[in-house]
C-alpha cells in the first residue's frame, strides 16, 4: 500500500507533521516549507499519472500548495492534513479532468511515425532510451490502457487512481471526494468494469 | 451466494475493501466456482497491466515545483489573515500606533477610522459613484468598505481633544474586456506597482497578450528588471510564444547570464532551446563550463545535444 512521506494513509497526523502545521499557521516560512516537502512527491505523482503532462502536473502543484498556504489557518485538525490536502488536491485535478473532457484536445497519446505513443513517453525521453525493446504488444496494451482511462468519468478515474496507485482506502477516497465509501466503492467497480470491457483480450 | 453477487464483488476483494465476512463468502465462492475463479484471476491481470502504467515524477520536475512555488509565495501571494480584525481593534492598533511614533500607517482602517473620527458617516453613505453604462468598462465602487487612509499627524490640543490629518485613498473597481485598451494599460502600469502580488497578477493576465509591442516590451521589461522572480517567471512563460523573436531572445540571452534565481535560468533555458541559435548555441557553451547549479548545468548540456551541439566548447 502507498503511504505519503509523512507516513500516514488518511490518518492522524504525525506529531512531527503536526507541529509544522501549527508553526506554518503562525507564520514560519522554513516549517511550511518542509510541510510541503513533506507530502509534495506523492502529489505531483499524483498528478501526473491523472494528467499525463507535466506543464498540467506542475500547475496542479503549484495552485495546490498556494491553495494550502492561503488556507493554513482554517485548517483545525477535525481531520488528517492529508486528507484536507488530498481534498483541495483532488479537487483542482478533477477541474482540470472535466475541463478536458469538454475541450477534448489533450489526448494522453500523441500521434508519431511510429504510431501513436503516450505522451508521458515522448516526454521522459530517458526512459524510452533505457527501454529499447519494448514490443509492439505492450505499445498496443499502452495505447488501450489510455483508451480505457479516457472512457472513466473523471471521478471514476480519480478513484481509482487513488485506490489503485496510491494505495488510499475508500473510506478516505469517499472524505477526500466529498462522498461515502459506498459511493466511493460502486465508483471503483463501475470503473473496473470498463477498464475490463476495453482490456479484456489483453489481461 | 449467486455468481452475480460474487462479481461485484471481486474489484473489491482484490483491493482488499470488504468486510472479514464478505472476503470469506468470496473465497468459499470461487472455490468451487471455475466462471468466478476466472474472473479473479482477470481482475489481478488488469492490476498488473495497469501498474506497469505508473509513473514517476522526475527529481527535475519537484525541484522545479518547488522553486516555482516558493518563488511565488516569496513573490507576495496574498495570504489570508489568520484572524479578522474587528473594526473596533482596527481603530485602536492605528491609534496605537499613530501616537507611539506617529510614523507612517496604512491601514484599511477605511470607514471605521473616518465614522471614529465622526464627520465622515454621512458622506460615505452618498459617496457612491453609478456604474458606468457605456463602453466595455465598468466602474464599481463600494463605499464602505473602499476608503484606505493614511494617518499622517495627530496633534492633541489643549482642550483634550485630537487633531488627526489624514490622506484618503478610496479604490475603485474597474472592470472590463482584455482586448479594451484602458484595461490594458491599468495592467501595464500594474506591472511595475510595489505590491508584487499585483505584478504576479498583472503579468499573468499581460501574458495572453503577449502579440501586442508594447505588452512584449513590458514583459521583457519585467523579465530584465523586476527584483522578484515570481513576477520573471509569469513574464518569461508570457514571452514564450515569441521565442523566435530575435528582441526576444538578445533578452533571454542577457537573463540567462545574469539571473540568479535557478528556476528562471532553467526557465529561459526551455525558451531558448525552442529554437536552434548559434549565437546562443556559443553562450551556452560558455555558460556550462561556469555554471554552479547542478540542474541548470544539466539542462545547458540537454539543451546543447537538443540543439545539435557538443556541450563542450572546442
Amino acid at each position: 500500500m502507498a503511504q505519503d512521506a509523512a507516513g500516514t494513509v488518511g490518518a492522524r497526523v504525525s506529531p512531527q507533521v503536526d507541529s509544522l502545521i501549527r508553526a506554518a499557521q503562525a507564520g514560519d516560512q522554513d516549517a511550511f516549507e518542509q510541510l510541503v516537502r513533506t507530502y509534495d512527491q506523492s502529489v505531483l505523482r499524483l498528478a501526473i499519472n491523472l494528467l499525463r503532462s507535466p506543464e498540467d502536473a506542475r500547475d496542479v502543484y503549484q495552485e495546490a500548495f498556494l491553495r494550502v498556504y492561503r488556507n493554513l489557518h482554517a485548517f483545525r485538525f477535525d481531520c488528517s492534513f492529508h486528507t484536507w490536502l488530498y481534498r483541495i488536491v483532488t479537487n483542482i485535478c478533477l477541474d482540470q479532468l472535466r475541463k478536458r473532457k469538454v475541450r477534448k484536445e489533450e489526448s494522453p497519446t500523441i500521434e508519431t511515425s511510429e504510431g501513436p505513443i503516450d505522451r508521458m513517453d515522448a516526454f521522459q525521453e530517458e526512459a524510452a532510451h533505457a527501454d529499447p525493446e519494448r514490443s509492439l504488444w505492450n505499445r498496443q496494451l499502452k495505447q488501450r490502457i489510455e483508451t480505457a482511462l479516457e472512457d472513466l468519468t473523471p471521478r471514476e478515474r480519480m478513484v481509482f487512481e487513488l485506490r489503485h496507485y496510491q494505495g488510499l482506502r475508500l473510506r478516505n477516497i469517499g472524505d477526500m471526494l466529498g462522498t461515502t465509501e459506498e459511493a466511493a466503492k460502486n465508483c471503483l467497480f463501475r470503473a473496473t468494469q470498463k477498464m475490463r470491457a476495453v482490456l479484456g483480450d489483453f489481461t | 451466494m449467486t455468481c452475480d453477487s460474487i462479481l461485484k464483488l471481486i474489484p473489491l476483494y482484490y483491493y482488499g475493501e470488504l468486510t472479514p465476512d464478505e472476503e470469506e463468502r468470496v473465497e468459499e465462492h470461487t472455490h468451487g466456482c471455475p466462471a468466478c475463479t476466472r474472473e479473479l484471476v482477470q481482475q489481478r491481470a488488469l492490476a498488473a497491466a495497469l501498474d506497469r502504467r505508473q509513473m514517476a515524477a522526475s527529481p527535475l520536475l519537484l525541484e522545479d515545483c518547488r522553486s516555482d512555488l516558493m518563488a511565488a509565495i516569496q513573490g507576495g501571494a496574498p495570504r489570508v489573515e489568520s484572524s479578522v480584525k474587528g473594526p473596533w481593534r482596527l481603530f485602536l492598533d492605528a491609534m496605537a500606533v499613530s501616537f507611539s511614533g506617529l510614523g507612517k500607517l496604512r491601514q484599511p482602517i477605511g470607514a471605521v477610522a473616518l465614522v471614529a473620527v465622526g464627520f465622515f458617516a454621512a458622506r460615505l453613505v452618498n459617496t457612491a459613484s453609478p456604474p458606468s453604462t457605456g463602453g466595455l468598462l465598468t466602474s464599481v465602487t463600494s463605499p464602505t468598505d473602499d476608503v484606505y487612509s493614511t494617518v499622517r499627524s495627530v496633534q492633541p490640543d489643549n482642550a483634550g481633544g485630537v487633531a488627526i490629518a489624514l490622506d484618503e485613498t478610496r479604490r475603485r473597481v474597474v472592470k472590463g474586456n482584455m482586448n479594451d485598451g484602458t484595461i490594458q494599460r491599468l495592467l501595464l502600469a500594474a506591472a511595475h506597482e510595489d505590491n508584487p502580488a499585483v505584478r504576479v497578477e498583472s503579468v499573468d493576465l499581460l501574458r495572453s497578450q503577449s502579440g501586442s509591442t508594447e505588452v512584449r516590451d513590458a514583459l521583457l521589461n519585467v523579465v530584465s528588471q523586476d527584483a522578484n522572480p515570481g513576477v520573471r517567471l509569469k513574464a518569461l512563460e508570457g514571452l514564450k510564444p515569441l521565442a523566435a523573436d530575435s528582441e526576444v531572445r538578445k533578452t533571454l540571452g542577457r537573463v540567462l547570464l545574469s539571473d540568479d534565481n535557478v528556476a528562471v535560468r532553467m526557465l529561459v533555458i526551455d525558451l531558448l532551446v525552442a529554437h536552434r541559435d548559434d549565437n546562443m548555441v556559443g553562450m551556452m557553451q560558455g555558460l556550462v563550463q561556469k555554471e554552479n547549479n547542478n540542474s541548470v548545468r544539466l539542462k545547458l548540456e540537454k539543451a546543447l545535444r537538443d540543439m545539435n551541439a557538443s556541450p563542450g566548447r572546442f
